[in-house]
């Protein structure tokens, strides 16, 4: 079996076979990531526009890369232009900056998906990686292009405001 | 759970665990860490990945085709002008051989036969010479294709 980085080779000559192949790896993942960062909204442009991405610069792929950590890095900055966009319409809890007295009314409502999208995206992308794609420490500050330390300060921040909804819904 | 929709991987508790005995501050405060990886696993992506895949390949038709065809005619570029590097003294070797070709033949044969054999062995040089280049742009995408047709 190719490996990714082969994979990318013979994509930048235009094959689709192994377009077909990436597709088939880290559909799932790839896909799981961009749903969770913006909350399942326009999963599907950013989705192709990732892909898009990789087809244009796969000529200039560093292969002693690992692909998934270049692919995840294109995710995430485009799921981060994403959010710099403004919304087409007001959506209370993806903003991520719930003042203190909004906090309540907006725990009533929490699931995972509505905590991750109130999470600062600094913290939800960690979360994501580290957690629901069990990437380890070294990996995400990789893909986030950050020390491993801020990831170790980032996961503390998401997993303290986690345990404080956690504990608000248990009261 | 739907075709389309997916359950969240299981966030389990050694992992969160993993990283409250590495975090000091996590350690100072103890966490509901089983709550917490029941909620955080309770998150659900809805997503028809096989869809989301079929369209993003076929809007990336286009892109690839273009690339395919950019790689092809920079390596028929590079083809030809590899093989026409050696043309000049090719040419040359070519016309001293024509020279003394017509040079042994006329001695022993009549002017015009010996002009006549000439002429047709330029001319069959210059065919061979033509065939070959004509031929680097098939050989060229051959050497792409076989990823293809193996592949598929």
């Amino acid at each position: 079996m190719a490996a990714d980085e082969d994979l990318v080779g013979h994509l930048a000559n235009g094959d689709d076979t192994a377009l077909r192949e990436l597709l088939r790896r880290y559909e799932r993942p790839l896909s799981a990531f961009i749903y969770r960062h913006t909350a399942g909204r326009d999963v599907e442009d950013l989705y192709q526009e990732t892909w898009l991405r990789v087809v244009r610069q796969a000529a200039r792929f560093d292969r002693t890369r690992r692909f998934s950590t270049w692919l995840f890095q294109i995710a995430v900055n485009l799921c981060r232009d994403w959010h710099r966009r403004p919304p087409p319409e007001p959506h209370p809890i993806a903003d991520g900056t719930a003042a203190p007295h909004e906090l309540g009314r907006v725990e009533s409502a929490l699931d995972a998906a509505a905590l991750l999208s109130s999470l600062p995206e600094a913290q939800r992308e960690v979360v994501i990686l580290r957690y629901y794609h069990d990437l380890p420490e070294d990996q995400v500050a990789l893909i986030l292009d950050c020390p491993k330390g801020t990831v170790k300060s980032r996961l503390h921040n998401a997993l303290a405001r986690l345990a404080a909804v956690v504990r608000a819904e248990n009261r | 759970m739907t075709a389309g929709e997916e359950r969240g991987r299981a966030v389990g508790l050694s992992q969160l665990a993993e990283h409250v005995a590495e975090c000091d501050m996590c350690r100072a405060e103890p966490l509901p860490l089983e709550q917490c990886a029941a909620f955080l696993s309770s998150s659900a992506v809805r997503v028809d990945v096989t869809a989301l895949s079929q369209d993003t390949l076929r809007r990336l038709q286009p892109e690839l085709a273009r690339r395919a065809r950019a790689v092809l005619w920079h390596r028929v570029t590079l083809g030809v002008l590899a093989a026409l590097l050696p043309l000049p003294a090719v040419l040359a070797y070519d016309a001293y051989l024509l020279r003394l070709l017509y040079g042994l033949a006329s001695a022993v044969l009549p002017a015009a036969f010996a002009t006549y054999l000439v002429v047709t062995y330029a001319a069959f040089l210059v065919l061979l010479f033509g065939s070959t280049y004509a031929a680097i742009p098939l050989l060229v995408a051959r050497s792409i294709t076989p990823h293809h047709a193996n592949q598929g």
